[in-house]
């Protein structure tokens, strides 16, 4: 238990198992956080750090000390809330398994979460969701590299996007 | 170990200690930055003092509230509040005058307090904005501080409403049995599709990751401290909707803008607080209301429940109280599955059973002459299934991963959108269902012996009570008793006392095949070997299966492998230990009208050697949501036993 609550922790930007081992050496882990490397470092079996996180959340002292009220700063958050450059990550990360079901479906909430996070005007959004699971594919290739990558990913196909990058850069 | 120190900074509790000390150590060598020490103009402090006296601000309700002050039974007042930090004079936990005097001597002072470390006006915000309101502070004589931490953290909920979330009671985990409360702060800039990114209001004991057993005992006595803390909704959603398979149900709160601006400013508050933390009694459902309190201090909510704290019973005590507006339902990862199969073809569900286990079958032309949207359809639930089973199941959910990426590459290659199904939750609304304790009384005959009785229970819920609210198939009931008077005697006798007796029936099909089971520990009457009524201690428990149909209405079969020993003094020894099975239906006649039937073989093998076979044969027919007649059928090795009753719930 106690292990797998500290593994949950260091797992929180990697909720693929393929995600870890390229997460050492990634520097799109993320910085402020940046947990891919310690969380690789420690342990080297890392195929079970990224699932367990979803038991480690039905576990009170993640939610209490990462999340706690007035608690000050640490590297992901701020007296409990999420550092805004983590948000979008974070999301990614830990919500890794709903995102690509909404993806393949063009549709749902945690698409729909994760485009307000990224800032995709709501007139854009069906223009996101389209575009989602037409590259399903490739974003989920992406994906399973680890969820700092599909972000990328996602922020490239906007980029690139005619729509989307027009109303974006607006 | 590092990182992990590094990780959750010094507030991780347990294993952080050292760094907690060692920052303690730091704020006393290294002067704190910029100015520090007393703050505007120390006679106005005295000023205020007699005025807040003279007032007797520490005697009004919100300043009791917000202290979490409670009567006590010699007259005085105690905080359930547990952590020194939360106040700020040493006797302020039974003394709310000194407490108020204190807390305006820290206003004028920028020196950091509480476990947040800051200025006394900003740590205990709703305090300041209580006083600053009844006091009328003169701002040149007592400076405001800006509070940034506060004013950052407040603004970021951008807040519109608060929520009331209540997870329904999961049989798999005793101290969520009963469900779960929590709140969370709704957005302006949210809409029902992004209402996961709000964050919620969550109170939760801190356990020791590697609890065991005593992880029960110790909830009970208080042992743990319960904490306040802002964890995502969407990893709530996860949690019981994914993970745990909980119907959610949602309770906007009718609270005005300033109601929900002083609710932040208490939880802010409590970030400097704990309270020892009580499965029953001061639990997550109490203390979610105690922050509804100090929204509005004018309602009475605490006060109904000076004993123990049922989550649903508080939703009730809220809705009386006029404050719960609109209900949505978030319905489980299971319900998706189960009801979205029931809303297929034949056809569709034998696709859809074949293709989780193995995706290869979506290429061949059956599946493919499906029309599209259906193809669609059948992939999504198949997903939901994958997703069900895959989440928090660790490396055993990897095979489940696997399958969902082919079911959803394919899905992602249909540019079709499924009609949308209405989902209901197979809990219905649970603060519409029947009360938490039931009174009844009623008459029968005992082996031709006629009898009244009366029977009360504490809590929950069996097998044959009123549905609706419930999670369907699960009985919990905690303390119940039931007392008779038979004709032929001058006295009442305890016929029976159950301290707890849980039995879960998760019905198998196709998709899921979860373990029934049970446990009881009680006490009954038996006749024995010459004894007429004879008192007969049981503990018994039962692991098995259930199965449903629909050819009537809805129906349930179980069977049960199980193990009892009984203790009395009618037997050899005293007592007996055996095994045995039961089988049994549950069946729905109408919506009011439910059946019960069940057969039991017993045989001991240790103390008194014996066998028993027994057979119980009950109905139920609901009246209203709080009213039920029940006529039930015991019998058991030389006892036969029907009673007929009248039930109310409260």
């Amino acid at each position: 238990m106690k292990k797998a609550v500290m593994l949950a922790v260091v797992g929180m930007f990697m909720a693929t198992q393929g995600g870890l081992a390229l997460a050492a050496g990634n520097p799109d882990s993320g910085p402020g956080c940046g947990l891919g490397h310690l969380a690789f470092q420690n342990y080297p079996h890392q195929k079970t750090i990224g699932v367990q996180l979803m038991e480690a959340t039905t576990n009170a002292s993640f939610g209490s000390q990462t999340f706690a009220i007035s608690s000050g700063t640490s590297n992901c958050t701020n007296d409990g809330k999420f550092w805004a450059e983590h948000k979008v990550n974070a999301f990614a990360a830990l919500n890794f398994e709903n995102l690509s079901q909404d993806m393949a479906q063009g549709r749902g909430e945690h698409l729909a979460s994760l485009a307000t996070l990224m800032g995709i005007p709501a007139t854009q959004q069906s223009a996101f969701f389209a575009m989602t699971q037409e590259k399903y594919a490739s974003l989920m290739a992406a994906g399973e590299t680890s969820p700092v990558a599909l972000v990328k990913a996602l922020n490239e196909a906007v980029a690139t996007h005619p729509m989307l990058a027009k109303a974006s850069a607006e | 170990m590092g990182f992990w120190l590094q990780l959750l900074g010094p507030h991780g509790v347990f294993r952080t200690l050292p760094i907690c000390f060692l920052l303690v150590l730091l704020s006393w060598l290294v002067p704190p930055q910029g100015f520090s020490g007393p703050l505007g103009d120390q006679s106005y402090l005295s000023e205020l003092q007699d005025r807040a006296a003279s007032l007797g601000l520490a005697d009004e309700r919100e300043w009791q509230v917000l202290l979490h002050y409670r009567r006590t039974l010699l007259g005085g007042v105690e905080s359930m509040q547990d952590d020194p930090g939360f106040f700020l004079d040493l006797q302020g936990k039974t003394n709310p005058q000194k407490e108020l005097a204190a807390t305006l001597v820290q206003f004028f002072s920028d020196d950091l307090v509480g476990r947040s470390k800051q200025p006394g006006q900003c740590a205990f915000v709703a305090r300041y904005h209580w006083l600053q309101e009844r006091l009328q502070f003169d701002g040149a004589r007592l400076p405001p501080l800006p509070c940034e931490r506060f004013r950052q953290w407040f603004d970021e909920f951008n807040a519109e409403a608060i929520s009331l979330i209540f997870p329904t009671g999961f049989m798999n985990n005793p101290s969520s049995m009963f469900g779960h409360t929590f709140l969370r702060v709704d957005g302006k800039d949210q809409t029902p599709q992004t209402r996961i990114l709000a964050y919620t209001i969550n109170y939760a004991a801190e356990v020791p990751p590697d609890a065991g057993i005593e992880y029960v005992f110790k909830g009970v006595a208080g042992s743990y401290p319960g904490y306040f803390s802002t964890i995502p909704y969407y990893l709530k959603v996860q949690e019981y909707r994914d993970i745990d398979n909980r119907d959610i149900w949602e309770y906007r709160l009718n609270l005005t803008e300033q109601q929900v601006t002083r609710l932040l400013m208490h939880t802010w508050e409590l970030g400097n607080a704990y309270f020892d933390y009580y499965f029953f009694g001061e639990n997550c459902a109490y203390h979610i209301l105690s922050l509804i309190e100090a929204a509005e201090p004018s309602v009475h909510l605490l006060d109904a429940f000076p004993a123990y704290t049922i989550p649903v019973d508080t939703v009730r005590r809220l809705r009386e109280s006029g404050l719960v507006g609109e209900v949505i339902s978030r319905p489980s990862r299971s319900t998706l599955v189960r009801r979205k199969r029931a809303s297929m073809t034949g056809d569709e569900r034998r696709w859809l059973d074949r293709l989780i286990r193995n995706p290869a079958g979506l290429k061949e032309d059956g599946f493919q002459t499906l029309p599209f949207d259906r193809q669609a359809f059948v992939l999504e639930t198949a997903s939901d299934y994958l997703l069900q089973h895959s989440a928090g199941a660790g490396e055993e959910g990897a095979p489940y991963r696997e399958k969902n990426r082919s079911i959803l590459r394919a899905r992602s290659e249909l540019k079709v959108t499924p009609t949308d199904l209405p989902i209901q939750p197979y809990v219905k609304q649970p603060d519409l269902g029947h009360g938490t304790s039931r009174f009844g009384i009623g008459a029968g005959w005992r082996n031709q012996r006629a009898f009244e009785e009366v029977n009360l229970r504490a809590a929950y819920h069996d097998l044959l009570d009123p549905e609706p609210g419930y999670t369907p198939d699960a009985q919990i009931e905690i303390v119940s008793v039931g007392v008779r008077h038979y004709h032929n005697q001058s006295q009442a006798r305890v016929e029976r006392f159950g301290l707890i007796n849980i039995t879960s029936l998760a019905p198998i099909d196709a998709l899921s095949q979860a373990p029934s089971w049970k446990f009881n520990i009680g006490m009954n009457t038996i006749r024995y070997n010459g004894c007429q009524l004879c008192s007969n201690g049981v503990a018994s428990g039962g692991i098995g299966a259930a199965m449903e149909s629909s050819l009537f209405k809805r129906e349930v079969y179980f069977a049960f492998a199980e193990a009892e020993a009984n203790y009395s003094q009618a037997y050899d020894e005293h007592h007996r230990i055996g095994g045995g099975g039961t089988v049994g239906m549950l069946t729905d006649l109408t919506d009011r009208w439910k059946l019960m039937l069940s057969g039991s073989y017993l045989r001991y093998a240790l103390g008194d050697k014996s066998e028993d076979i027994r057979w119980f044969a009950g109905s139920r027919y609901t009246l209203s949501p709080n009213w039920a007649l029940r006529v039930e059928y015991n019998h058991r090795d030389h006892d036969d036993d029907v009673v007929f009753s009248v039930q109310a719930f409260f």
